[in-house]
């Protein structure tokens, strides 16, 4: 199965691209990080010029016998150093603050983004590689911003510096030392490829290694039921054993990439000692320049092997970031587009459905040519077999989905150019499972207004008629209902649902089997409250109890896709025989 | 004071978790510290090299004299590649190996922890122990074998420099002490931020997660604002958080710069001296600059390892907590055989509060014989499910005792009760797989013949093969994929496809439509012939199937008796069922 869209451009192969993209969700942070950079050059020429001193000590020092000249260097590079304290303080101070920043940005737009993406791409992702994005992803870029960044700019810097010392001091012997480099940048080149490919792997691990955890989890009770631990154990063991291999597939780069590096180093170190040594010896160099030279060349390849060092880092963070912006680059299907308007109040509430045709996937069609009208304050209920498509309308009339043809409208205005905060203003759907998020029954029934006084909120249990089961709870409105509302019976959460729908004083309701795990009586006392809360209000009903039907204004029949039959409970009961058939039916069950 | 405690106590325990993982795998780390021995042999040899080549160029000695010293440093340099090879790759390998298997071990103990820890334990915190309190975990075990190497590495080289000058060896070897003790106050000054950094990921976790899972709920009330406020709020706090480290950060980390080079200034002014004095030799005061140069790097690594230790031991001591979590249910010490039976089901003045100590069955007293059907009735809340949950014992009773077939189901072998009993539960729960794998969960071993016939009896096998892939079909997270009463018939199905001495079906056709259910309900006569089954329902004609319908009101039983007796005796039954409803409506 598939989760997500294709990676396009931004892959971590293409690291320019990358970077690129990623500088341009923060233009904003531009100054600051080209100060940060500047700072942490001053820090980086500061500590170069230290082996420059340490030549003056010894040439004009040591060798000359001179003990004042040695107490002088030093006095000069201890100077320097408090000096270079400073600048690197302010180093690591201004990069923090714009990798982090950043940060702070970067998790909002991502999650900006997950939030208008639409419920067929929810539908079609396991919620805990979503969630990876969010977390091991941005994690792994936090981790980088706050150890690697600023190792990684430093280090640049003094490689870069030292190259230009090494050839400022002597650059014979500095171009021998470059063409060790140059081995050491082929090498480079090999383990990148190599690396790459591993930390993608990595990356595209941890995700299922958390999708599966994360079932495993939610699926608990399932799995005990049946005895199934040792089953979902053995099946989360393959998974996290892919992990490991991908991890360890990083490792064997590493393993062989770093000891040639440091093998590389004592060739050159070699190479310097002996070109110098014969200089030395016929004349053309000093001693003291041979010994700058040799501190110069441990500051050229000790960032070098930092750098190599922090590239785990970048490799994960240049992973993560090609992920995040995968996740960017999901169409987002459902959204207001330009020039969409708000509802004009007061919403009366007509809802159409004209010629409304769907299919969640190519080729299936869910629906097929629908049409409904329900009048403003109208009330319509939709039944029909399991699977005909009746929830399929109702997701439909929330927007959760666009039609593939035709138009779903409220008021006349096509839901496509209405603004999202009008339109979730003027709508409530309950669906049948009841969601509640961890947090306070207050918090869940106040949800869509979170400011809602708590008169309000007992106002609403009142007409439902559930106060006295709220006072009932050793905390009232402050008990913790935990996650999903798992605190709670079935028919509890549905009834939480439910309050939380008419606290929200949408024009339009939507009930999707709203009331399918209430005991009849409960069901009734709540079928009164709501023709109190729903008077004057439009209401789309789906149930597979027909009490609600027979006391619809209007009864749709939806079958397979279609509208099959439409009237009053009374006339489909004369007219079409397929209703006829489904209320006797139930009306044997219920009697 | 107190938290201070219990943060060393943590420290304690994190630590004892990490030697104990260490020790598992003491060939690979031995592999590893091996390595990192000959590596850091090399790193001494090289510099005395450097220097004895200076003292021969002083010495004006001949070339000849020198290449053999510069040979001998390559055969060095590719000796210590080996060493550097062998350290990284088994130091990996060791803490991947670690964290994989400390992984596995944590996901089959989540399996066998019991519904009332998984009540008040959210998805998020577990996930946290298997994701990123593990890869702290394994960090701090990935630079143990380097960080042991160093500190061996730190005494020879001071050693090494005492011999060569003891003055200048010395005064050079305050470094490391220098050093240490800078890290050692970096790390303690960032452990607080460390902790609160955790803390603060975790909740942010915490809210992308409960939005992804209830974004349908988010996006039907137009939510997407409120949840991104709720976001953004969270990474401020994170920043704040990481720029409290960041600012230690700032103060520390130049003096692991500055303290080395304070080092080199020593040596400068201190060995120039000496060198001038004849005390020394050039070459000597050479290598000892070059060893400074080597030590900075190690003596970093041992500085980050011992800043980094207490937040790794803090992510493990909450791993070991959750690894010491004792299942509530526990396996029977000496578990009784089921005995042969019809699966008769007694409860015996059975009382049950959930571990939040509400109280929600009194004093209950049902016996159910073996081969017949009982219905629960009662209005929401009442306690109906939480009957049907103590029978497999998802929970144990607080008070009383439930038995099957005689024998008191904590006595039994979990593994022997549950396949006995199965559960089609009030929610329909579907894993993302195939439709076929998700009812083979209810019997792994189940021919396909049984899946499609148990398919069949829950009326999902029409709709299944409506389908393009069938019963390959792979359904979303949760079923998301499927319609309400598709997924409640799958579900079924899992529950039917085994051969259970007791079925519990709760609310298990609520989804479906009259006609189907009706269709349910005649296939499952055939289930119920002669098998013990718990229903709970509220609809009149499946109450009619059962042999007898206990009647519960806040977690009392009521009144027990067929159906129709029920009817007629107990008003309040009559009036939960609505029976008369529809002719006043
Ligand atoms: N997210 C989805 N992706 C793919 N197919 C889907 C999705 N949701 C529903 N379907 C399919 O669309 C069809 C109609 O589903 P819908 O939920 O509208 O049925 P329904 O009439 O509401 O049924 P029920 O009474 O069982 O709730 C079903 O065949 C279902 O499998
Ligand atoms: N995990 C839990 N922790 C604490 N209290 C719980 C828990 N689960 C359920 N309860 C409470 O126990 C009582 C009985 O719940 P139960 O699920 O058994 O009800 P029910 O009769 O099955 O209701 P419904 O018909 O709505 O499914 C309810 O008041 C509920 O709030």
């Amino acid at each position: 199965m598939k989760y997500m869209g294709s990676a396009g451009d931004y892959r971590v192969d293409r690291p320019g691209r990358l970077v690129t993209r990623a500088a341009r969700l923060a233009p904003d942070l531009k100054w600051q990080f080209i100060g940060a950079i500047a700072v942490a050059s001053v820090a980086t020429l500061v500590r170069l010029v230290g082996p420059l001193i340490i030549r003056g000590g010894i040439d004009d020092g040591i060798t000359e016998g001179d003990k004042r000249t040695i107490i002088v260097a030093a006095a000069i590079y201890v100077g320097l150093l408090v000096v270079q304290y400073f600048a690197s303080a302010a180093a690591q101070w201004s990069v923090a603050i714009v990798g982090e920043r950043y940060l702070v940005r970067l998790r909002s737009v991502v999650f900006g983004r997950l939030l208008r993406l639409d419920m067929g791409f929810y539908s079609r992702s396991k919620s805990g590689v979503l969630v990876s994005r969010m977390t091991s992803d941005i994690e792994s870029l936090q981790e980088f911003a706050s150890d690697g960044a600023v190792l990684a700019l430093t280090n640049l810097l003094t490689v870069v510096g030292v190259a230009f010392a090494l050839v400022l001091v002597d650059w014979q012997m500095a171009f021998t030392v470059f063409a060790v480099v140059f081995v050491l940048a082929g090498v480079t080149v090999l383990f990148q490829r190599q690396a790459r490919r591993a930390y993608d792997q990595v990356r595209e691990q941890i995700g299922s290694v958390l999708a599966t955890l994360q079932e495993g989890i939610t699926g608990v009770r399932v799995v005990q039921a049946f005895t199934q631990e040792d089953a979902q154990a053995s099946t989360f063991g393959r998974v996290n054993e892919r992990y490991f291999e991908a991890n360890m597939a990083a490792a064997r780069a590493i393993s062989w990439y770093f000891p040639v590096v440091a093998f590389l180093r004592i060739i050159a170190l070699a190479a310097a000692l002996g070109i110098g040594a014969s200089r030395v010896l016929n004349g053309t160099m000093t001693i003291g320049t041979l010994v700058a030279f040799l501190l110069y060349l441990d500051w050229f390849f000790q960032p070098i092997i930092n750098l190599s060092n922090v590239y785990n880092l970048l490799q994960s963070a240049l992973a993560a970031i090609a992920k995040l912006f995968e996740l960017m680059d999901e169409k987002v299907v459902v959204d207001d587009k330009q020039g969409a308007f708000d509802l004009s109040e007061p919403v009366s509430g007509s809802v159409a459905l004209e010629t409304v045709s769907f299919s969640y996937e190519p080729n299936t069609m869910v629906l097929d040519a629908v049409s409904v009208i329900v009048g403003a304050g109208e009330r319509v209920a939709i039944v029909g077999e399991t699977g005909s498509g009746k929830s399929t309308i109702a997701k439909l009339i929330m927007r959760f989905y666009d039609p593939e043809s035709g138009v779903v409208a409220i008021d006349g205005n096509d839901l496509r150019d209405i603004t999202e905060r009008s339109r979730t203003g003027a709508l409530a759907l309950i669906p049948q499972d009841g969601f509640l998020f961890a947090g306070t029954l207050r918090d869940n029934i106040a949800y869509a207004d979170p400011g809602a006084p708590d008169e309000a909120v007992w106002n609403v249990l009142r007409a439902m008629g559930i106060d006295h089961w709220v006072r009932s709870l050793p905390e009232g409105l402050d008990t913790e209902v935990r996650e999903r509302g798992g605190r709670f019976s079935a028919g509890e959460r549905q009834l939480v649902a439910l309050a939380r729908a008419f606290l929200s004083d949408p024009s339009i309701i939507v009930l999707d089997e709203a009331t399918s795990n209430l005991d009849p009586e409960t069901e009734i006392q709540v079928e009164g409250a709501l023709r109190v809360l729903l008077a004057g209000r439009t209401s789309v009903v789906i149930a597979h109890r027909l009490r609600s039907a027979e006391r619809a204004d209007r009864v749709i029949m939806v079958d397979g896709g279609r509208i099959i039959a439409e009237g009053t409970h009374s006339e489909l009961v004369e007219s079409s025989p397929r209703y006829k058939e489904l209320v006797e039916v139930w009306q044997r069950g219920a009697k | 004071m107190v938290e201070d405690q219990s943060r060393l106590a943590d420290l304690r325990v994190g630590i004892s978790l990490l030697w104990r993982v260490a020790l598992r795998y003491r060939g690979v780390a031995a592999m590893s510290i091996v390595g990192a021995l000959i590596w850091m042999a090399m790193v001494i040899l090289v510099p005395y090299l450097v220097g004895s080549v200076i003292d021969l160029v002083v010495g004006r000695a001949e070339m000849s004299d020198i290449w053999p010293v510069l040979g001998l440093m390559v055969i060095a340099g590719a000796i210590q590649a080996v060493g550097i090879s062998l350290r990284r790759y088994y130091g990996f390998k060791m803490s991947y190996r670690a964290e994989a298997d400390l992984r596995n071990n944590i996901f089959t103990h989540i399996q066998r922890l019991a519904f009332s820890f998984h009540d008040v334990t959210s998805t998020g915190e577990l996930m946290a122990r298997a994701s990123s309190d593990l890869s702290q975990l394994r960090l701090i075990l990935a630079m143990a074998p380097i960080t042991s190497a160093n500190l061996v590495m730190f005494v020879v080289v001071a050693i090494v420099l005492i011999i060569i000058d003891p003055v200048l060896g010395l005064t050079a070897s305050l470094m490391v002490p220098a050093l240490l003790f800078t890290s050692a106050r970096f790390a303690s000054k960032v452990v607080g931020f460390s902790f609160d950094l955790q803390q603060r990921l975790s909740e942010l976790s915490h809210v992308v997660e409960e939005t992804v899972s209830g974004i349908e709920v988010v996006k039907s009330y137009g939510q997407e604002a409120q949840q991104q406020a709720r976001l953004d709020d969270k990474a401020e706090t994170i920043y704040d958080a990481a720029m409290g480290m960041a600012k230690q950060r700032a103060i520390y980390r130049p003096f692991f710069e500055i303290i080395p080079a304070l080092g080199t200034v020593a040596v400068l002014a201190l060995g120039g001296v000496r060198v001038v004095d004849g005390a020394i030799t050039f070459g000597e005061f050479v290598s000892f600059t070059q060893y400074l140069a080597v030590m900075v790097l190690p003596l970093l690594i041992t500085g980050w390892f011992f800043a980094n230790l207490p937040r790794s031991a803090a992510a493990a001591s909450r791993i070991d907590a959750l690894l010491e979590t004792a299942p509530d249910i526990r396996e029977p010490e000496h578990p009784v055989r089921l005995k042969p039976g019809h699966g008769e089901v007694v409860f015996d003045d059975v009382s049950f509060a959930y571990p939040d100590g509400t109280t929600v069955l009194h004093n209950v007293d049902l016996r159910i014989p073996g081969g017949s059907s009982v219905g629960l009735v009662g209005a929401t809340g009442s306690g109906k499910s939480t009957i049907a949950h103590l029978i497999p014992r998802f929970y144990d009773v607080t008070s009383g005792s439930i038995t099957l077939d005689g024998v008191d189901v904590r006595d039994l072998a979990l593994d022997d009760l549950r396949s006995e009993v199965s559960v089609v539960f009030q929610e329909s729960y579907l894993f993302s797989a195939s439709i076929e794998e998700n009812i083979r969960v209810g019997d792994p071993m189940a021919s396909d013949k049984r899946i499609r016939s148990a398919a069949r009896l829950a009326k999902a096998h029409e709709f299944i093969c409506g389908f393009d892939d069938g019963y390959a079909t792979v359904v979303g997270e949760r079923g998301s994929t499927l319609s309400g009463g598709q997924r409640q018939r799958v579900s079924l199905a899992r529950g039917v496809v085994r051969d259970p001495r007791v079925l519990i079906l709760d609310d298990a056709t609520s989804s479906v439509d009259a006609i189907v259910e009706a269709e349910i309900q005649e296939a499952l006569r055939q289930v119920m012939a002669g098998r013990t089954t718990v229903i709970i329902a509220h609809r009149t004609s499946t109450l009619a199937l059962v042999d007898n319908v206990a009647f519960i009101e806040d977690g009392h039983v009521v009144a027990f008796g067929p159906h129709h007796e029920l009817l007629e005796e107990v008003p309040r039954y009559a009036a939960v069922l609505a029976t008369g409803a529809e002719v006043d409506a």
